[in-house]
């Protein structure tokens, strides 16, 4: 389903381009939970990154069903990530002038038609599946660490991708809050989503399917 | 929802630097609707009260070296010959020209010299309902100012010379008429001549259907002065038409003035607001990259992200549109009544009103250019940094 090929990345340094991804390559079957572990500067993030289209790689290519995503058209990389492809950051990044309600909602707002009532329904769905139905009217400032998080994951389940991205995700919650958005995650991809995650905490990763142990931009482990 | 919410909820989040920047705009937008509606009541006054100063164009006989002038026209011994022209072909000549709807007055004249009291004077023929769209200026110091058939009226300096009050007899070319009024000193030739009915003073010469010369009045801010009088030359050959250049070109260049100095100032107001426009966008964007990277990565295109900027200051823009094209309009009243502008008041035109709207909109389209493209340049990979 989405395969990467001796992906190569460097960063501009000072003095020369410092790699941060030295032939990478791996497959993600539909409906894992890998889960992408390392030290920091281990290159995982970054890896993250190139498979969800955000970066392109120096070197080797990234395969979603079969194309190769540097072969596709930028349209065609905003179509992907707008549909089968989502993101949840270690920030929540919710727009703090929209409610959570409305903020599920964002990825439907690049038009100039008004969002449809199938798709207010959807928001409504998703809220109701991270369990803040009853908050869709509050605005991010109103709402909890967890609960923005949460939101977040709402938003990123609205467009019925079949991957979802998560960098960090409970990297700024407490235990218990990001405990819940692990357990969130993991009912999500038990329901058939395919969850790429990247985190530090070996306990979380020990939730997922696959573990992939990465250093100095090269995958050490892969389970 | 759509991709309004979005540029509408940031610009209500920061309501008072929104608040600001629409007052300030609406500043540009009301000085510009002010100045527009000052510029036209500007033009309508100056022609209302120019146009109290007499006819611009002057259509008499061709004719060789005259003496003695009368109201532009050089009339020379005129007790032994004045070319004429036949009244009828004349004004219908004059009346039917193109522009024909841009003359506010033809005002045909016959000359004739008469004594009254041995003493030489002037009777001039006028069509009076003419004569007085002209001569707004003419007030009768006693009895009528438009005299009936067989009847006159007697400049000041003519009554006073030949002590005629209103019921005195004058014979002219054995014609009796009866003084019906006396008026009032104009400072113009008119103080020393008698006027008559046209037709009335034709019988009694024994020249009917004849005109010494006839004065036209086309006195319109913007009125193709040249043109007119190039119709009614070709209207009328064999006749000298003379435009009195001096002063339609004093009146036109006076409402130009105006009317140029009212657009300078406006194109620096609008220029300033534009500026402030874009500047505002520009900090918008640079405080929301962002927000935009995380836009991008939501699989927002390039185009998306150009539009949700741009609707960010056209939004700015329409409100300040709204208000200031308000704002101007009923300030331009209070204008008028500071600059004693007299009668003259703001007219509401709908089609005025939707070309500012629609020009404001292009302005803060094109001042929201720069940094919605800059917007849309923004890379997810670049946003990653912040997210």
């Amino acid at each position: 389903m989405l395969t990467a090929d001796a992906v190569v990345k460097s960063y501009a340094a000072k003095d020369a381009a410092a790699p941060v991804l030295r032939g990478v390559s791996l497959a993600i079957e539909p409906g894992q939970f890998v889960c992408v572990v390392g030290r920091s500067g281990s290159g995982k993030s970054t890896l993250l990154n190139i498979l969800s289209s955000l970066l392109s790689p120096d070197a080797g290519s990234v395969r979603y069903q079969g194309r190769d995503l540097a072969a596709m058209t930028e349209a065609e990389r905003n179509r992907l990530r707008a549909t089968d492809f989502s993101m949840v950051f270690q920030m929540h990044h919710l727009l703090p002038y929209l409610t959570a309600r409305e903020n599920v909602l964002t990825p439907f707002l690049s038009g100039l038609r008004p969002v449809s009532a199938a798709r207010r329904r959807r928001a409504m769905e998703c809220l109701d599946r991270v369990g803040l139905a009853d908050k869709a009217k509050r605005l991010p400032g109103a709402l909890s660490g967890g609960e923005r998080q949460r939101v977040a994951i709402a938003r990123a389940l609205v467009t019925e991708p079949r991957i979802v991205f998560a960098d960090e995700p409970t990297g700024s919650l407490d235990g218990d809050t990001g405990t819940h958005i692990m357990r969130l995650l993991t009912e999500l991809n038990a329901e058939g989503l395919t969850v790429v995650m990247v985190t530090h905490e070996p306990a979380y990763a020990a939730m997922a399917s696959r573990v992939i142990t990465m250093r100095d931009g090269s995958i050490l482990h892969a389970a | 929802m759509n991709i309004l919410t979005i540029p509408l909820r940031n610009l209500r989040r920061k309501l008072l630097r929104t608040l600001l920047m629409v007052a300030v705009f609406s500043i540009g937008v009301a000085s510009v609707t002010a100045l527009l509606e000052l510029s036209k009541a500007v033009g309508e006054s100056l022609e209302e009260k120019l146009a109290a100063y007499g006819a611009n164009i002057l259509v008499a006989p061709r004719a060789e070296t005259l003496s003695v002038s009368y109201g532009g026209m050089a009339l020379g011994d005129v007790s032994v010959d004045i070319r004429s022209l036949a009244e009828d072909t004349t004004l219908a000549a004059i009346t039917g020209i193109h522009h024909q709807d841009r003359l506010s007055a033809v005002a045909p004249k016959f000359a004739l010299l008469t004594r009254v009291r041995d003493t030489p004077v002037g009777v001039i023929g006028v069509d009076f309902d003419q004569e007085l769209r002209i001569k707004s200026y003419w007030h009768a110091a006693s009895g009528e100012l438009t005299p009936g058939d067989g009847q006159l009226l007697a400049g000041a300096e003519a009554a006073a010379r030949l002590r005629l009050v209103p019921g005195a007899q004058v014979d002219v070319s054995g014609t009796p008429f009866t003084v019906a009024g006396v008026l009032g000193p104009t400072g113009s030739g008119d103080d020393a001549m008698l006027f008559a009915d046209l037709h009335a003073l034709q019988r009694a010469s024994g020249q009917e259907n004849r005109v010494h010369f006839v004065e036209v009045a086309a006195l319109c801010s913007g009125c193709p002065i040249d043109e007119i009088t190039e119709q009614l030359a070709a209207a009328l050959p064999g006749t000298d038409v003379k435009a009195m250049g001096q002063v339609v070109k004093s009146r036109m260049m006076t409402v130009d003035f105006v009317k140029r100095l009212a657009l300078a100032v406006s194109g620096v107001i609008l220029l300033t607001a534009c500026v402030m426009i874009g500047l505002s966008v520009f900090s918008s964007v640079n405080e929301r990259k962002n927000e935009i990277g995380l836009l991008r990565a939501l699989g927002y295109s390039k185009s998306a992200i150009f539009t949700l900027m741009s609707l960010e200051g056209i939004s700015l823009g329409l409100l300040a549109a709204v208000f200031g094209q308000i704002a101007g309009y009923f300030g331009s009243f209070r204008l008028m009544a500071l600059l004693d502008l007299g009668t003259a008041a703001p007219v509401f035109l709908p089609a005025q009103f939707a070309a500012v709207f629609a020009a404001v909109a292009l302005l803060s389209a094109l001042a929201s250019l720069p940094p919605a493209l800059s917007a849309a340049r923004i890379e997810p990979s670049q946003a990653l940094v912040m997210l």
